[in-house]
């Protein structure tokens, strides 16, 4: 604990390769086009200019990599209780971040910098969700100095908290002093991988079963003698097995790969309470750590599929607000697994209470016939008008009409089913999904505006839909019980417009 | 401390949004419309008038038989849809928030309470501006989809909205 932060300082001269990586990263990034087009003519390319081509490249970033560690300079200004940091080869640029502004320092580590060994500072401030303050290569026991230093200044200078005395550390390395408030254990994970990402394990099912069945029937028109000569012999039931075996094993794969996923996404993952925030850090090769205010939190959505009830876990997703709409999917925080006990307990710690359901709305059962009508109806309506008009071969695939209509139906019908918008005193909880069972909850605070729609044939039946507008999204419920929905938009409205109350 | 009261509030006497009376966008907007109708009308029928003019050997008989029976129905569609939808059109200011509705098949009214209000704005397009009409555009935190915009307002009347919009903006901060 001897370093004069007071003096300018450079970052870890080994860091000059983790800026060189970077900028290789950021120039192959912009130039992708033109790599791939070399890469496609590589023969006609002459070697030896692509060498001396690729030798220049390389020194230009490696002397760019140099001046960057050169003209990067960091220091502690403890006069005016600043943070000061210099950066820029030609375009010099000062920052100087006021000590008691500072609201979270984190220090990660990416792939490219555990493997120089180096870790990255970030300075995170309440003005902005950018981050203001980045030091790309620091050693670890520097870094962990410098953010105990400029914790420690904020402390003596805005008010004591004896959450934030302790040098707690997002990396898995340094010893946590503060109990972790939720951490995801790897079975939990393993639980996660299993049940979760149906859709996209799908997706991967259909494209893999479609790709072998094109080689399949080329296989087959390339060679005839195979196909009279053993056709006979495909005994009915083999071909069953087979394909019995099949889904089995692509099922396995596709399991496997999403386990994995999971686990290289979310290992180690840990939510430390911190000065009112929440701090989270996450993944297996690259630690990322996201920092959650409360109020800013904006929708939480928790899901969870049948699979997931009876192995007793949920997922939660916390939106905050956003400043721009680009944003808005990646500052999504993702809790991938959680027991309901604490999923209650950040619930709690984000609304200061348990959101419960309270009165409970239905859709109307023509929301139920108009979606099938979309789903089922059209695309029926379409296949008859194709076969009789256009194509009549596409009838043979006519036995696939009857699986497509129950699959389907059944879907539209567990949606239907689970489609609910419960309103209580303080929060509006939506609830949605045919397999993952999704519950979006909002607290009527945190309404931007309202929007409601009828159809005019819908006027007489007393049916409406509603759509509630936040900072981190919609939250949509179409046909339930008109007067009811009116009545509660009133009363919405009422308590936004009579109350100052903070939305972000 | 004594003027603190906390009585349980009656909500069936609340303001009701639905039953706001709005005030019709200004007549001159009807002008705009129109125009706005003309113009659309007429690249409708001036696309396949020139291109029958550069290549004729595309457009048969029957193909003018099908152009000939859609475009009119086209026509009347979308002039039947722009009146209708000029008419349904309405705004209001309350004292807490603003209302806006449209829509002719469906009602669609949103919301929009002034505390918050991140931004106004005022809009003037090329034949608006011509017939001294503005439109107010107010924008909120939640997104594109729960912005504003309100067209057709005398462009003297507009500028008081927004200053009405700004003051209450104001007051909140």
């Amino acid at each position: 604990m001897s370093t004069d932060f007071s003096l300018p300082q450079r970052q870890s001269v080994v860091g000059i390769w983790v800026l060189f990586f970077y900028s290789l990263q950021r120039y192959g990034r912009a130039f992708w086009p033109i790599i791939l087009i070399y890469a496609f003519r590589f023969n006609e390319v002459n070697k030896i200019y692509l060498v001396l081509s690729l030798v220049a490249v390389f020194t230009a970033i490696g002397i760019i990599s140099y001046l960057k560690y050169l003209n990067f300079t960091f220091a502690l200004d403890s006069e005016n209780k600043e943070f000061i940091i210099n950066e820029g080869i030609i375009n010099k640029t000062k920052t100087a971040i006021q000590l008691n502004k500072i609201q979270q320092v984190n220090i990660n580590q990416s792939f490219i910098q555990r493997l120089i060994g180096v870790y990255e500072l970030n300075v995170d401030t309440a003005g902005s969700n950018k981050k203001e303050g980045a030091i790309k290569a620091i050693s670890h026991k520097l870094a962990l100095e410098l953010k105990s230093r400029l914790l420690d200044n904020d402390l003596k200078s805005s008010y004591i908290n004896s959450e934030l005395i302790s040098e707690d550390d997002s990396t898995a390395e340094s010893v946590d002093v503060l109990q972790p408030f939720l951490k995801i254990s790897f079975l939990s994970l393993l639980k996660v991988g299993i049940t979760s990402n149906y859709g996209r394990s799908i997706a991967l099912l259909l494209l893999f079963f479609s790709t072998i069945y094109e080689n399949f029937l080329k296989f087959g028109d390339d060679d005839d003698v195979y196909k009279e000569k053993f056709g006979d012999y495909i005994d009915q039931n083999l071909v069953l097995q087979s394909i019995l075996l099949f889904i089995f094993w692509l099922i396995f794969i596709v399991l496997i790969v999403n386990i994995f996923r999971t686990i290289y996404k979310y290992y180690n993952y840990v939510i430390v309470r911190q000065n009112g925030s929440l701090l989270l850090s996450f993944g297996l090769i690259s630690t990322k750590s996201t920092i959650l205010k409360p109020e800013k939190v904006q929708i939480v959505v928790s899901s969870r599929n049948f699979f997931q009830k009876k192995m007793e876990i949920l997922e939660l997703k916390i939106k905050q607000a956003t400043s721009g709409e680009k944003e808005q999917s990646s500052s999504a925080i993702e809790i991938p697994g959680c027991s309901e006990a604490e999923g209650n307990e950040i619930l709690n710690l984000l609304y200061q209470k348990i959101p419960t359901k309270g009165l409970m709305l239905k859709p109307n059962w023509r929301k139920l016939i108009f979606s099938i009508f979309l789903t089922i109806g059209l695309p029926l309506f379409a296949f008859i008008a194709i076969g009789s008009y256009i194509d009549s071969s596409i009838f043979d695939y006519a036995f696939l009409a009857p699986i497509y209509v129950i699959c389907i139906g059944l879907i539209q019908y567990f949606k239907f089913v689970n489609n609910r918008l419960f309103i209580n005193k303080d929060f509006i909880i939506k609830q949605s999904g045919a397999w993952d069972v999704k519950k979006e909850i909002i607290k009527p605070s945190k309404i931007q505006a309202v929007s409601t729609s009828q159809l005019f044939w819908h006027k007489k039946l007393n049916i409406g839909s509603v759509i509630l507008h936040t900072a981190g999204g919609d939250i949509a419920f179409q046909l339930g019980d008109y007067i009811v929905l009116k009545q509660y938009i009133n009363k919405w409205l009422y308590e936004i417009e009579t109350s100052d109350s903070n939305w972000m | 401390m004594e003027n603190f009261t906390n009585e349980t509030i009656d909500t069936t006497q609340l303001p009701k949004f639905e039953e706001v009376i709005f005030t019709p966008l200004h007549s001159k907007y009807f002008t705009v419309v129109v125009i706005n109708l003309v113009i659309i009308i007429a690249i409708l029928m001036l696309v396949p008038t020139v291109f029958s003019f550069f290549r004729p050997e595309l457009f048969s008989g029957r193909l003018w038989l099908i152009i000939g029976a859609i475009l009119p129905v086209v026509f009347i569609w979308i002039t039947t849809f722009s009146i209708l939808g000029y008419k349904r059109k309405g705004f209001a200011f309350r004292e807490h928030d603003v209302l806006y509705k449209s829509g002719v098949i469906a009602t669609n009214t949103i919301v929009i309470p002034y505390n918050r209000v991140q931004h106004v704005a005022l809009h003037e397009g090329l034949i608006s501006r011509y017939l001294g009409l503005a439109k107010v555009e107010i924008f909120t935190a939640g997104g594109s989809s729960s912005d504003l915009e309100i067209p057709g307002i005398d462009k003297e009347q507009a500028e008081k909205i927004k200053q009405l919009l700004m003051g209450k903006i104001q007051k909140q901060l």
